[in-house]
């Protein structure tokens, strides 16, 4: 057959198409429909079972269309989760023609709608969605300038790359992941290979740093009136297209959204304080966790809150500090959300130094994701719910997480954020929780999953020890963060479309006013804000942020924070996490009063983020356990990390923040900031 | 035959739809359809009408089960049955259940007529030969 990828006007012979209804006259009808078009057509008549078939099978698929109302899941979220894994476009279909209920399909980012009965003029056209998306993603790549060159298995440039370019295609931001995905069915895809993947396009790949300038801008003009000039201009970064922008605003549109539905079930107090610092470290791993809590295992988040957490200041393996950070991590497994709901809530809090050290880069001692939800949604502990938290901890955990992240190349990142299984909706920022987060909340660095580049251990390294505590979770940006930490998880995820913005992951977290990311409610989620949080300060967000700048701004940071980690190397998803390096637990621990402070990011919704972003304060247990679910994230085979690894500077820029942050308030940034890194990378 | 039955409105252009489908790879396309559709029809109807007993009142199932029962109307193109489908909806979203009940009994009758022509129809291209389609304009 030939494969879907005949774009060029060609009318697409044997593209692969999968139909899902539950109706088994619709499925018989529409199946001879779509041969007699000459299409590869499979019928699937439950939800579930046709997920376990993408799952399994990425690119066994050009096309999906499925029915809206199904008994055992709803069209429109299998629209949204396949979005964010897999970036396939979606057709929805249904005898219910009503204008609300077509609106709702387009907003959860369905290609299509079509009324049944359907007809076969109609199902002739949907090649068009497949050319279009291919073609979209290659224009992105185009303009991003350079993207493309890399090899696709490139995993080191990334991160490089990233951290100069912010976007550079090293690897397919979640744009190119369609065509990744293809090409590399694992999510390795962000950092190497990305571009290449199947077409050379460069693409754009939304790094740590980039995604946190993403939020910062739109945070700064409003989430209303973000418009993608707008931000272009505000971000400002060369090579960077109008319509990269406007695709990675609808997913994240979308992830905020989403977070602020799931929000809800996530806000797991997180441990607390503590560890703040480490609560921020783990908050970026955390956010990993969260993100992988679905896919993610624990293992990989663990490590990455390991490393997050772990990464005592300097080296992300922070043996002392990590293990508690790890430790909530793998607590923070207990929240096992199911899928999306990051268990890192709890454990990874636990991060009180320790914690994360628990999160073992290779063993996932919290179980994986642990429920990283355990970050206190709200809580962050952020304890000085403003700034204090992130102003240092976070920057000393985003540049811990950073430079994990970018030690990790995509290792962790991609892995963890494949694994993420981000739902977009659960994206780990437990954007309710944000809310307590309290800016301050910093990233908690915990959540940043993304940061967590599992093997950064360098990473850690690089940071100055007094960085770490920075709780880079700046908490400030609760929202923000979120949303950082949805690019990082975007990034990371390259392959997979993901998490963040796809399906608009990112609900709204980003909160631009409070720390709270998402005002939706997202308030256990904090700590996915936080992951901007934290980077946003100091994160070494790009190059922008200073160190130490995390904590304030708090809408920022969660850009920053975000971009921070991904700078370096598009997080791929969850790599952070899944690169399980304990390291970049560790340094969230560093601060030991950092996790405490900040609270739980266990808000990890659905991506594993731990959406409370566990307060760094108090959450510095918890903040470990968002490592420590961060750590576990990457397992998923992402195993890149490609975010942070490539942006070593900015990384350890943050990372030293985070590292830094000593108070109650650091650790929570830093938490935070993890927390949003891995958010991030969950996403 | 065929023409009566388009012209009674009892199939629409979607049924032609289903027939164009049908050719020597699966000559048997229609038949195999519409035995599908009344097949898994019952089943929907006897669901609603349990529902209709067991939970009184409650639009929102009623509904729910006549959507999918509405959806598969459409795939095969049996107009009035999904025309009555269409009432039994409003009246749910009027909460009116005399009305539900009335819709839903003449939907059963839809179903019954209907399955009753298709059949006949379908006897008739039998008996046409194999050439399949082909529909014998037969009073």
């Amino acid at each position: 057959m030939a494969p879907a990828e005949e774009v060029c006007g060609e009318f697409p012979v044997g593209m692969k198409v999968l139909v899902v209804d539950d109706d088994p006259t619709c499925l018989a009808v529409l199946k001879r429909m779509l041969l007699e078009c000459r299409y590869d057509a499979t019928t699937c008549s439950q939800a579930t079972k046709a997920l376990t078939m993408l799952r399994e099978n990425r690119r066994g698929f050009d096309v999906i269309i499925s029915d809206v109302h199904m008994p055992d899941m709803d069209g429109f979220r299998l629209l949204e989760l396949v979005g964010l894994e897999m970036d396939l476009p979606v057709i929805m279909m249904s005898a219910d023609s009503r204008t609300d209920i077509v609106m709702k399909g387009i907003k959860h980012g369905a290609c299509d709608y079509l009324i049944k009965p359907v007809r076969m003029e109609e199902l002739k056209n949907i090649w068009q969605h497949v050319v279009r998306k291919k073609f979209n993603e290659n224009k992105e790549h185009e303009y991003s300038g350079s993207l493309d060159d890399t090899d696709r298995t490139r995993p080191t440039n990334n991160d490089n790359e990233y951290a100069s370019s912010g976007n550079d295609g090293a690897d397919g931001s979640w744009k190119s992941q369609k065509k990744k995905r293809d090409k590399d069915e694992d999510d390795s895809e962000l950092e190497s290979g990305d571009p290449s993947s199947t077409s050379k396009k460069p693409r754009v790949v939304w790094s740590v740093e980039l995604h946190q300038q993403f939020v910062n801008a739109v945070n700064h003009l409003g989430i209303d009136k973000a418009v993608p000039k707008k931000i272009l201009e505000l971000m400002n970064v060369p090579g960077l297209t109008r319509e990269n922008v406007a695709s990675h605003l609808q997913k994240f549109r979308l992830y905020l959204k989403r977070i602020a539905q799931h929000h809800a079930g996530i806000v797991n107090p997180f441990c607390p304080p503590g560890s703040s610092a480490k609560v921020g470290s783990l908050g970026g791993l955390d956010l990993q966790a969260l993100a992988a809590s679905g896919q993610i295992p624990p293992q990989a988040l663990a490590a990455l809150q390991d490393e997050l957490l772990g990464r005592p200041t300097n080296n992300l393996v922070l043996p002392g500090r990590d293990q508690s950070a790890l430790r909530l991590a793998a607590v923070k497994g207990n929240k096992p959300h199911g899928e999306r709901e990051i268990a890192f809530g709890q454990p990874i809090y636990k991060c009180q130094g320790n914690a994360y050290a628990a999160f073992p880069q290779s063993s996932p001692t919290a179980g994986g994701m642990p429920s990283f939800s355990a970050w206190p949604n709200n809580k962050l502990g952020m304890a000085d719910s403003t700034g204090t938290l992130g102003s240092m901890s976070n920057s000393q955990n985003s540049n811990i997480v950073l430079h994990e992240l970018q030690q990790k190349p995509d290792a962790m990142l991609s892995g963890t954020l494949h694994s993420l299984d981000v739902k977009p909706s659960g994206i780990v920022m437990p954007s309710q929780s944000l809310n307590t987060f309290s800016a301050s909340e910093g990233l908690s660095p915990n959540q940043n999953p993304l940061m967590l580049p599992s093997q950064s251990s360098s990473f850690l390294a690089a940071m100055p020890p007094s960085m770490k505590h920075e709780p880079v979770l700046a908490n400030s940006q609760p929202s923000t963060s979120l949303l950082g930490g949805i690019d990082l998880v975007n990034q990371a995820s390259t392959s997979q479309p993901l998490i963040n913005t796809h399906g608009g992951n990112i609900p709204a977290l980003v909160n631009r006013s409070s720390n709270v990311i998402p005002s939706q409610g997202i308030d256990t989620f904090q700590t996915a804000n936080n992951p901007y949080l934290v980077s946003q300060n100091s994160m070494g967000v790009g190059s922008t942020q200073q160190p130490g700048v995390l904590k304030t701004e708090n809408s920022d940071s969660l850009s920053h924070s975000y971009g921070y980690i991904g700078g370096s190397a598009p997080m791929d998803s969850g790599l952070l996490i899944s690169q399980s390096k304990n390291t970049q637990f560790g340094l969230l621990q560093s601060q030991a009063g950092l996790t405490g402070s900040w609270p739980p990011l266990q808000n990890v919704d659905n991506y594993g983020n731990n959406i409370g972003l566990s307060h760094l304060g108090s959450s510095s247990s918890s903040f470990q356990s968002s490592n420590v679910a961060l750590g576990k994230l990457p397992d998923q085979g992402r195993g890149k990390n490609h975010g942070f690894v490539g942006k070593d500077v900015k990384a350890s820029w943050i990372v030293s923040r985070v590292i830094t942050g000593n108070n109650f308030s650091r650790s929570m940034n830093n938490g935070w900031l993890i927390f949003h890194f891995i958010f991030f990378f969950l996403l | 035959m065929k023409k009566s039955l388009f012209d009674q409105g009892y199939l629409d252009e979607q049924f032609c739809q289903v027939e164009d489908l049908q050719d020597e790879a699966s000559p048997n396309f229609v038949e195999e359809v519409v035995t599908l559709f009344f097949k898994d029809s019952g089943r929907l109807m006897s669901n609603i009408e349990q529902a209709l007993e067991k939970y009184p009142r409650d639009f929102n199932r009623w509904d729910a089960y006549m959507q999918q029962l509405k959806g598969s109307c459409c795939s095969i193109g049996a107009s009035r049955m999904k025309n009555e489908c269409m009432s039994f909806r409003d009246s749910c979203g009027q909460g009116n259940v005399e009305g539900c009940m009335r819709s839903f009994q003449k939907v059963k009758r839809e179903h019954a007529v209907l399955r009753q022509k298709l059949e006949s129809y379908f006897q008739l291209l039998r008996q046409a030969g194999p050439a399949g389609a082909a529909t014998r304009p037969i009073m």
